[in-house]
């Protein structure tokens, strides 16, 4: 099944300035556009505030989003997928599932940007009434590199003419003014930004500074010749970054089953908790670089991984998350009394088993063993006996690194995590080869019906 | 916990005490001193914990637990962290298990019993008679009557047996041996706490040791502090006690400790250190005080708690329900023991996370095997054991070289079972292993394990040879008392917190009468 990218629109745009997009990805990304409050088919919606904005587009995912998912934006739609997305990194929105964004010349966290005699230029278009025809071919000239085919500029003008004149002011008086930098904090997923070296404000050479703090894995990718409405402009150049990101960044790692998402999704479930699961759930970085190993330790780290925790499926880069861990300076609060500190006994370790690792991966499982068992053939910083001390703790870490991710809980059939909401909830049934309606078919069981239920 | 209309000294006051700790050990003794008019003021390392704090994710759970790294070393070496340390006001009783059996008189009499380990220079029924008290002021759950002491009543009706309490029922009634739902500090109703207001009932979620979001779990952040508070004590916390100050008598003057990056002095007229087996221990090793005879530090004890889980064919999905809800106290005194003292047994439930641990480093598993162990968990039930553990001079904590956030040596504790402990250890692995046959387990899987940190600044009525006297109070200065697990002399079968209330009520009725 495609990964589903929910796209929110520019100013004075409509979800249909992504179906270029839509049809160049068929197949590969489900691109699925939503109009906001004031624009497109929602034209007459009252209030298109930032607020009532975000609400609306989490009401939209709730019904829509399953299965792994990314949100984007197109300028003012990225500040808006930003919001939206730390509402959902954050637990605070019913929503389970999103492994990355695609963000287009998009409007930052922070106050826009933006020349003060441009903005009260362009409020002065809605002054009487909806943008005229002149005014709306005034703003395409001003925010494209070249002209546009005719169908997308007949559908341009039509989005721009159809916009409410009073969700044109609440962007431009207030929303692109607010800063939501706080609020959004930084977000710790896979992220394409695509801009256009011919943009202003929000052009290429203008978004890493705006964006890198907001988020550390953005991939920043300028296009040429390309002015402010890449979606019109550059569809063919983007949707081919696009799958280029989504398969370089995106479909990695374990998907959390339909109805454990579900389970994630609802008010049995904590927002801090939901918050906690939807982040182990983001995709690993692949390009990740270790904070306290070395690249050739973290290799080997996760070769051994490999073999104490072997995963079916897409697995998850445990090693770089143990590495994660270490530079947190968490550990499980005790150590073996000969081994050095954690980063170090690690260091030690993985130095010691690298000079006797074989190449072969076939060969590996009996070194491996070996070193577990304490009678490793190899000198290094640590002697046999600390190896399996070392390796004690290593396995430990990588079990429970596993462990942690929603998925893994699904795996096992564990549902605890669902034992929260006002008044919280505990479980009512807790008989051998019983659960109750709202636990997963997974976990096992079965649901007693009738009187004595 | 509501502090907000909370009296506060000035630290230009020389409070009547200081307390050293508000777990078991610290909080009930502060209630009480406060209710007798002392002024008091409790110093908590970690800090406050609101209901919405506490989370089930195990992984961030672990806020509640003393994460900051200890050194295990011996043949055995116990774990630390969530294991059985805790870090909060309300200490270790955030995260305890509210298993609590009663100490048994013989265990405190062990020596004159058996001959081997320590009698306790405590009256078996003094320590019972506050025992008493402790459940009445904090609420337990039990069956009345209670099978090894049919007099005994419990205020509230037992937690509701989950599914491997009942697979544990089903192995004992094949082989004859008597169980019960177990005594546990849980309410079964919701109870109106005085100075705290209504806990709730036990909703069977299962993450008593995640810390408990109900109030059902009594800890004493939800029963002694409030009322230490309402008596006018104060509790500071995040505040991390790192030096002691003598007067030229050599008796207690003052307590330093650095709360938010800052030294802090506070004076006092006595001092009571409540910080459990590993830190009291620590603090007096690092300042140097009360160990003239070197005794601080040695005869660590930890319980043998090994675990046999059993695979069944229906899901069991034990971490739903309170997680020990049986008990059997029959092998208190085993007819074919080979061995002074004797074990609890209690059915186990258990969160994947703890499991997981358990498999890795009590069943050394790896790769396949370890996976497969994981995929059948949902299928396995548990039985453990809290067992004795006699004092022995090679088990103790010292200080090494490396220092701690706050410049302190970490701590370094060696534990190495004895031949009383294997003996122990060898009887309850075939015990447990001949329940979970008996009760239809396919396989069996053998995890080794200890829990608690009990010993280092033992009780002694002679000098020489402990840290604290019959009271808890110090054999070389007069104002110092220790109340905590740590001046246990010998281990007892019982999970530790009951008996640790029970001291702390007694201890303070012993400073109150040194006083007076």
């Amino acid at each position: 099944m495609p990964v589903t990218l929910f796209l929110l629109h520019a100013l004075g745009s409509s979800a249909r300035e992504f179906s270029r997009l839509r049809d160049l990805l068929d197949g590969t990304v489900d691109v699925h556009g939503v109009d906001l409050p004031g624009f497109g088919a929602l034209a007459s919606a009252s209030d298109s505030s930032l607020d009532a904005t975000v609400d609306h587009v989490i009401d939209h995912l709730a019904r829509h989003a399953r299965g792994r998912w990314m949100l984007g934006g197109h300028s003012m739609g990225g500040k808006i997928a930003g919001l939206v997305a730390s509402r959902v990194l954050r637990g605070e929105a019913p929503l389970v599932g999103l492994a990355g964004m695609v963000l287009m010349a998009p409007s930052p966290p922070r106050p826009e940007p933006m020349d003060e005699e441009r903005r009260e230029r362009m409020l002065s278009w809605v002054a009487d009434g909806p943008i005229s025809d002149q005014d709306a071919e005034t703003f395409l000239t001003q925010n494209t590199a070249e002209p546009l085919d005719d169908a997308a500029h007949a559908d341009a003008v039509a989005d721009l003419r159809r916009t409410s004149p009073a969700a044109w002011r609440a962007w431009l008086e207030t929303g692109s003014r607010v800063d939501a930098s706080a609020e959004v904090g930084t977000l710790d997923l896979p992220v394409l930004v695509l801009a256009g070296t011919d943009d202003a404000d929000l052009g290429a050479a203008a978004q890493p500074g705006l964006l890198s703090s907001v988020y550390p894995r953005a991939r920043f990718v300028p296009l040429d010749d390309t002015g402010h409405l890449i979606p019109l402009e550059r569809a063919p150049e983007a949707s081919e970054a696009i799958a280029r990101f989504v398969t370089d960044e995106v479909l990695l790692g374990p998907v959390v089953p339909d109805d454990w998402a579900a389970l994630i999704a609802g008010d049995r479930v904590d927002a801090r908790v939901r918050g906690i699961l939807n982040l182990r759930a983001v995709p690993d970085d692949r390009g990740y670089a270790p904070a306290v190993l070395d690249l050739a330790q973290l290799t080997l780290l996760r070769e051994i991984a490999d073999l104490v925790v072997p995963q079916d499926g897409p697995a998850i880069d445990i090693a770089a998350r143990v590495d994660a861990q270490l530079a947190r300076g968490e550990g499980d609060g005790w150590r073996n009394a000969d081994l050095p500190p954690d980063p170090e006994a690690y260091r030690a370790g993985l130095d010691t088993l690298a000079a006797v690792w074989p190449t072969d991966p076939a060969a590996r499982e009996d070194v491996l063993r070996a070193a577990i068992e304490g009678t490793a053939d190899a000198e290094g910083p640590l002697d046999p006996a600390r190896v399996k001390l070392w390796l004690e703790d290593a396995r430990n870490d990588l079990v429970r690194q596993w462990l942690a991710h929603p998925a893994s809980m699904a795996r096992l059939g564990y549902d605890g995590f669902a034992t929260g909401g006002r008044p919280m909830r505990g479980y009512v049934e807790l008989r051998l080869g019983r659960r109750e309606e709202w636990e997963p078919a997974g976990v096992g069981g079965t649901v007693e019906t009738g009187d004595a239920a | 916990m509501n502090i907000d209309a909370m009296r506060t000294f000035g630290t230009d006051e020389t409070v009547d005490v200081v307390v050293v700790g508000t777990g078991a050990g610290g909080a009930p003794l502060t209630a009480e001193l406060a209710r007798k008019g002392l002024s008091v003021v409790a110093i908590e390392a970690g800090r406050h914990f609101a209901l919405d704090d506490l989370t089930p994710d195990e992984t961030a759970a672990v806020e509640i637990n003393w994460m900051s790294e200890r050194l295990s070393g011996g043949d055995d070496p116990t774990a630390f962290g969530p294991n059985n340390s805790g870090r909060g006001v309300g200490g270790s009783m955030l995260h305890w298990g509210a298993f609590t059996p009663r100490p048994d008189r013989r265990d405190l009499a062990l020596r004159t019993e058996t001959g081997e380990g320590r009698d306790w220079p405590v009256d078996p029924e003094e320590l019972l008679a506050y025992v008493e008290r402790v459940e009445g002021d904090i609420g337990v759950s039990g069956p009345s009557p209670y099978p090894w002491d049919p007099s005994r009543r419990y205020a509230y009706a037992p937690a509701t047996r989950n599914a491997p309490a009942n697979l544990v029922a089903k192995g004992c009634d094949a082989l004859g041996v008597r169980w019960a739902d177990a005594p546990a500090a849980v309410l079964t109703r919701a109870r109106l706490q005085d100075h705290h207001g209504e806990r709730g009932a036990c909703v069977n979620c299962g993450e008593c040791h995640q810390g408990c979001r109900t109030d059902a779990k009594a800890s004493t952040a939800n029963t002694y502090l409030p009322a230490a508070v309402a008596a006018g004590a104060e509790i500071r916390a995040e505040a991390m006690v790192h030096a002691i100050e003598l007067d030229a008598r050599g008796h207690v003057e003052a307590v330093v400790y650095r709360q938010h990056g800052v030294d802090v002095r506070q004076r006092c007229r006595s001092l009571v250190l409540a910080g459990g087996g590993v830190e009291t221990p620590r603090l007096l090793l690092h300042t140097g005080l009360a160990n003239a005879n070197g005794q601080v530090g040695r005869n660590f004890l930890a319980h043998g708690a090994t675990q046999v889980w059993g695979r069944f064919d229906e899901p069991v999905r034990g971490h739903r329900g309170y997680p020990s809800s049986l008990i059997s106290e029959d092998m208190m005194r085993p007819a074919d023991a080979d061995f002074a003292g004797g074990y609890l047994v209690q059915s186990l439930g258990v969160m994947p996370l703890t499991f997981s641990t358990t498999l890795v480093r009590g069943g050394g598993l790896w790769g396949p095997e370890l996976m497969q162990k994981l995929d059948q968990a949902r299928f396995m039930a548990g039985i453990g054991i809290n067992a004795e553990c006699l004092p022995s001079d090679d088990n103790r904590l010292e200080l090494v070289d490396e220092t701690d956030e706050f410049g302190i040596p970490r701590a370094r504790v060696s534990f190495t079972a004895g031949a009383n402990e294997k003996a122990i250890d060898a009887h309850a692995t075939a015990f447990m292993l001949r329940v979970m046959e008996a009760a239809g387990a396919r396989e069996t899987t053998v995890l080794a394990r200890t829990a608690h940190t009990i010993g280092t600044c033992r009780m002694s009525a002679d000098p020489s040879d402990g840290v604290v006297d019959a009271d808890g109070r110090s054999h070389e200065i007069p104002n110092l008392w220790i109340c905590d697990n740590s001046v246990f002399p010998s281990a007892i079968a019982a999970n530790p917190a009951l008996t640790i209330m029970a001291l702390s009520l007694r201890t303070a009725d012993r400073f109150l009468s040194s006083a007076a």
